[in-house]
């Protein structure tokens, strides 16, 4: 099953020190609810990460890495493969991030290129969208306390 | 439901609505399906299915299911490629035909979503689940093939070693066939063409009870429970497959919960346990969970459906061409590629067609394969050339059923030979559809049609029809041969004669939820004239009842219940040399009649000798004729001259809200010839519960995939399947003309109600929105897809003003009870 996740958010930060968060691959994974990036370099990373997707609990282990990053233009693409543990299939994904400032922040367009197949895909469905803005919400919230902290200190 | 004029004898049973015996314990706990069997020792198969439409296995470490609590054995296709065979096709219509291999665990490919990779054998069935989600498989994708006509046109292939998806090719021509005239000639001289193309979506059958299988590896022979509908045929396709000689294996079918064809199928998992009991040497027991049984149960339907229908201008129907791209997944099934042929003969269906092709391309995917569902490539043709029907009338302007009449075979016509070769036998349309139009109020439900399009009413009112036929009690083995069916049509009864009066009937019919013990009975006490309750009928093991070809396409009475008659007869005919030795009477001279024989001409109030009487005394053996072997039971093995032709009306009115899309059935009302009839309550049941299976085809449920051959409606969240509360009360009644090919006179009825109805609704939907420029819409129709048909309809059609009362310019809520929420 393919399907598209379009997200955006705003965080009180300049563009630079946001790109300079979400490209830092190590710190900015161990935002994201239920990862854990276990190695990280420039362009690659791996990693896991379990997701509850309505009645299934799943989790991906795979690696990813940049396709495009455009540090002047603050544009990204990144491309992720994990395998399903317990024969639950595989998951792909290609994320492309997009900053722009906005007031006095920073706003960030993140649309995600998701494939998923075998049990994931066949109930999973119907939540999908919710489950993602609701794993987004977690991950932003934890990325502006970084950027606060990283400001603060 | 509307009491029918049938005449019976006072005492006589067939006829009566016996409550059905077989109940009692169904709905006392008292009932035994193959998950209730445990045995000692007995361990539990969990199956590894893969998540991928297509793709290579590269490697399997089980390592850690291995080392899982309570494991016993991990078996991958490698650990059993050598014994396990490949799952049999049974019908392979054409000598071309291909398949590739069809291994009950995959070896190096996988070929649709839930195919067995692997099979887990545990202390417990928690444990064995548990350990299978541990087998870790790799796997390369590769690319599916999902969509059928991509599939047709073979731009990428589910079975690269095959070189193509098509599997065969098969075609019949009235003009080669010589039972008619050529369709190309008469599609270039009609009047009027219609031609259509439509979509049978894929079907799960959805039986209540999911399928297990348990099988005893520690006696003599291997002994098989199985939720099956076909006992003696997966006995013999087991030895067949796996080399095992069949007087080695037992299969019980034991209280099986529904079938529907899903049950008609010799499946992975019966193979898989057999081997897995062999290695063990232990019992071994596996029950699938409802989301492995619709995932990897066989699916049904599946077609694209190309008509092109030839007439002339006054109505007459001249030709009919039926091109069928039907959907056989990922193997080919027991009969897989059978079903869409078993609609071959009945597209021409009721009506006198004069030329006839219909042209069937098998085609392979990567989705789970096809095979029976309830009606089994009937409900397919009865749809098609039903929608057709009505397309003919709208292109006249005039009455679907007037069209229809002017078309079908008259009452005074039987026996007739069709376009397709079939002989007809009895049939009466008139009749039926004269009593189903009074029974709906046809023409008060057509002028508040009108009205309610006059007055541009938010809900519109439609009228569909139905006039089918459809051929079961399969089947003539005569026949079956010439379609390279794999085995005959026959059916097996046992009639025997216990010492203490009592009778005991084996049939071969193997009952999963029809009420056969009841019908058998009725059937069996009014032949020997026996009380009903004196009559024990026997069925679906193969050490009791030995031989028999189990039940599916509504041959259970037709044929089953013939080879019951055939063999109580026989028994009269052995009791009475003894009769007239007891009676010391000559044997032309006895009488048989509610149980007893008589001397002819030995007045009335004679006493005679009852045959449970005579039972005792062959029992004893003490004093028989000379020569007379002490036995009165018998056997019989009856193969059907015909097939059976039942038919009827169906009428539905729909009314469909068009401003959302939204449908509801208004009334339903069928009227069934079903011949004569031995059980009232049981053929109400059946065609109770085949209606709403037809309903449901065209207003609910769709097996659909996403573009990688993700099942996505894997579960009953998603199988919109229907409850009670989604129907109305139909309003079913019947007409009788006997069969004249069985001495019940009866015809099948077991398929009736999901063969009529689906073109019903469909036909009564459309024609409510037809008048939107509306001219076909996908099932299921969800009110999504009448939505939208009804706005792209308008967008190419002019907007009727009055269709739009909500919106007109100066007249804020105009809306009056009279015109708002349809009922004025």
């Amino acid at each position: 099953m393919g399907m598209q996740l379009e997200h955006s958010f705003t965080v009180d930060a300049s563009p630079e020190a946001t790109w300079a968060l979400l490209t830092d691959l190590e710190s900015v994974g161990g935002c994201f609810p239920g990862a854990t990036v276990t190695e990280a370099d420039e362009q690659t990373f791996k990693g896991n990460v379990k997701v509850r997707l309505g009645p299934i609990a799943v989790t991906y282990q795979g690696e990813g890495r940049f396709l495009e990053r455009d540090d002047a233009a603050h544009r990204a693409v990144i491309e992720g493969t994990g395998k399903g543990l317990r024969g639950l299939g595989n998951a792909g994904a290609t994320v492309t991030m997009q900053l722009a400032p906005e007031g006095s922040g920073t706003r960030a367009d993140v649309v995600t290129e998701l494939s998923i197949t075998g049990k994931p895909a066949q109930f999973g469905r119907g939540v999908m969208q919710t489950v993602s803005d609701k794993l987004l919400g977690q991950f932003v919230s934890c990325v502006e306390s970084k950027l606060a902290g990283s400001a603060g200190g | 439901m509307t009491a029918v004029d049938e005449t019976r004898a006072p005492s006589a049973e067939v006829g009566r609505d016996r409550r059905r015996k077989e109940d009692q314990h169904l709905i006392t706990g008292r009932s035994r399906f193959t998950d209730n069997i445990v045995l000692p020792g007995m361990l539990h198969v969990a199956m590894v299915r893969r998540p991928y439409a297509h793709a290579r296995i590269t490697g399997i470490d089980a390592s850690a299911a291995q080392e899982s609590p309570g494991v016993v054995a991990v078996l991958t296709g490698d650990d059993v490629k050598d014994q396990q065979g490949s799952l049999p096709n049974a019908w392979p219509v054409t000598p071309e035909q291909k398949a590739p291999p069809h291994p009950a665990i995959a070896v190096d490919r996988v070929a649709f979503s839930g195919e067995v990779v692997a099979a887990v054998v545990a202390r417990t069935a928690a444990a064995a689940r548990d350990a299978a989600e541990l087998v870790d498989v790799d796997y390369e994708e590769l690319d599916p093939v999902v969509d059928l006509k991509a599939a047709a046109a073979d731009e990428k292939l589910a079975h690269p070693d095959l070189g193509t998806n098509r599997s065969a090719l098969w075609v019949f021509d009235s003009a080669e066939a010589g039972t008619g005239g050529d369709v190309e000639e008469a599609i270039r001289d009609a009047e009027v063409l219609v031609e259509r193309e439509f979509r049978q979506q894929r079907l799960i059958p959805a039986f209540m009870e999911p399928r297990s299988v348990v099988v005893d590896p520690t006696g003599e022979q291997f002994t098989m429970w199985s939720a099956t509908q076909v006992p003696h045929i997966l006995r013999l396709m087991l030895a067949l497959t796996l080399a095992v000689p069949e007087s080695k294996i037992r299969v019980i079918a034991p209280d099986v919960g529904g079938g529907f064809g899903g049950k008609l199928q010799v499946t992975p998992e019966e193979v898989i346990t057999f081997l897995v009991a062999r290695r063990t040497g232990k019992p071994c027991k596996w029950t699938e969970t409802r989301s492995e049984s619709l995932l990897s149960g066989h699916h049904g339907r599946d077609q694209w459906q190309k008509l092109t229908l030839a007439a002339r201008r006054d109505g007459t129907v001249t030709g009919l061409k039926v091109e069928l791209t039907a959907n056989m997944g990922a193997y080919l099934g027991l009969v897989t590629s059978g079903i869409p042929i078993l609609g071959a003969f009945m597209f021409n269906a009721i009506y006198k067609f004069p030329s006839y092709r219909f042209e069937c391309q098998n085609v392979f995917t990567n989705l789970t394969w096809t095979d029976a569902y309830r009606g089994a490539g009937r409900p397919e043709a009865t749809f098609a050339i039903e929608r057709m029907m009505d397309e003919l009338a709208t292109e006249l302007g005039r009455d679907p059923i007037e069209v229809r009449e002017q078309n079908w075979i008259k009452h005074e016509e039987f026996p007739f030979t069709t376009v397709a070769g079939l002989e007809y036998d009895s049939g009466n349309y008139e009749a039926a559809t004269a009593r189903a139009k009074e029974l709906f109020g046809y023409d008060e439900l057509r002028a508040e049609q009108a009205r309610r399009r006059e007055s541009g009413d938010r809900v519109q009112l439609g009228i569909g029809v139905s006039t089918f036929t459809e051929m079961c009690g399969l089947a003539p083995s005569r026949v079956l041969g010439s379609l390279s069916y794999g085995a005959g049509g026959w059916e097996h009864a046992s009639v025997r004669m216990l010492p203490s009066g009592k009778v005991e009937v084996i049939t071969g019919s193997s009952a999963h939820g029809q009420g056969h013990e009841t019908a058998w009975s009725q059937i069996v006490a009014d032949q020997l004239g026996v009380p009903f309750e004196d009559v024990e009928v026997l069925h679906g093991d193969t050490q009791i009842s030995h031989k028999g070809l189990d039940t599916y396409g509504s041959r259970s009475l037709v044929v089953g219940g013939q080879a019951v008659i055939k063999a109580a007869q026989k028994v009269i005919d052995k009791a009475r040399p003894l009769a007239a030795h007891v009676l010391e009477a000559n044997v032309d001279d006895l009488e048989f009649a509610e149980g007893r024989f008589t001397v002819r001409g030995a007045g009335e109030g004679q006493e005679g000798i009852g045959l449970t009487d005579l039972a005792l005394a062959v029992f004893a053996a003490h004093d028989l004729p000379d020569g007379m072997e002490p036995s009165l039971d018998a056997d019989a093995t009856y193969d059907p001259v015909n097939f059976s032709y039942p038919h009827g009306t169906h009428l539905c009115a729909m009314e469909v809200d068009t401003e959302t899309g939204q449908s509801r059935m208004r009334a339903y009302v069928c009227v069934d010839d079903v011949g004569n009839v031995v059980n009232p309550l049981i053929v109400d049941g059946q065609v109770h519960g085949g209606l709403v299976q037809g309903i449901a085809q065209a207003l609910w449920e769709e097996a659909v995939y996403d573009d990688q051959g993700t099942l996505v409606t894997g579960s009953f969240v998603d199988y919109t399947l229907p409850t009670s509360a989604d129907t109305i009360s139909y309003v079913t009644d019947r007409t009788v003309t006997p069969s004249t090919t069985n001495d019940l006179g009866a015809k099948g009825v077991g398929e009736a109600g999901t063969i009529a109805s689906t073109p019903a609704v469909v036909n009564a939907v459309l024609d409510a929105v037809r008048q939107f420029g509306v001219t076909d819409i996908r099932m299921p129709m969800t009110p999504e897809r009448v939505w939208r048909a009804i706005q792209e309809g308008r967008g190419s059609a002019p907007t009727p003003e009055a269709a739009q009362p909500h919106f007109e310019a100066g007249e804020p809520n105009q809306d009056t009870p009279e015109t708002e929420g349809g009922q004025a």
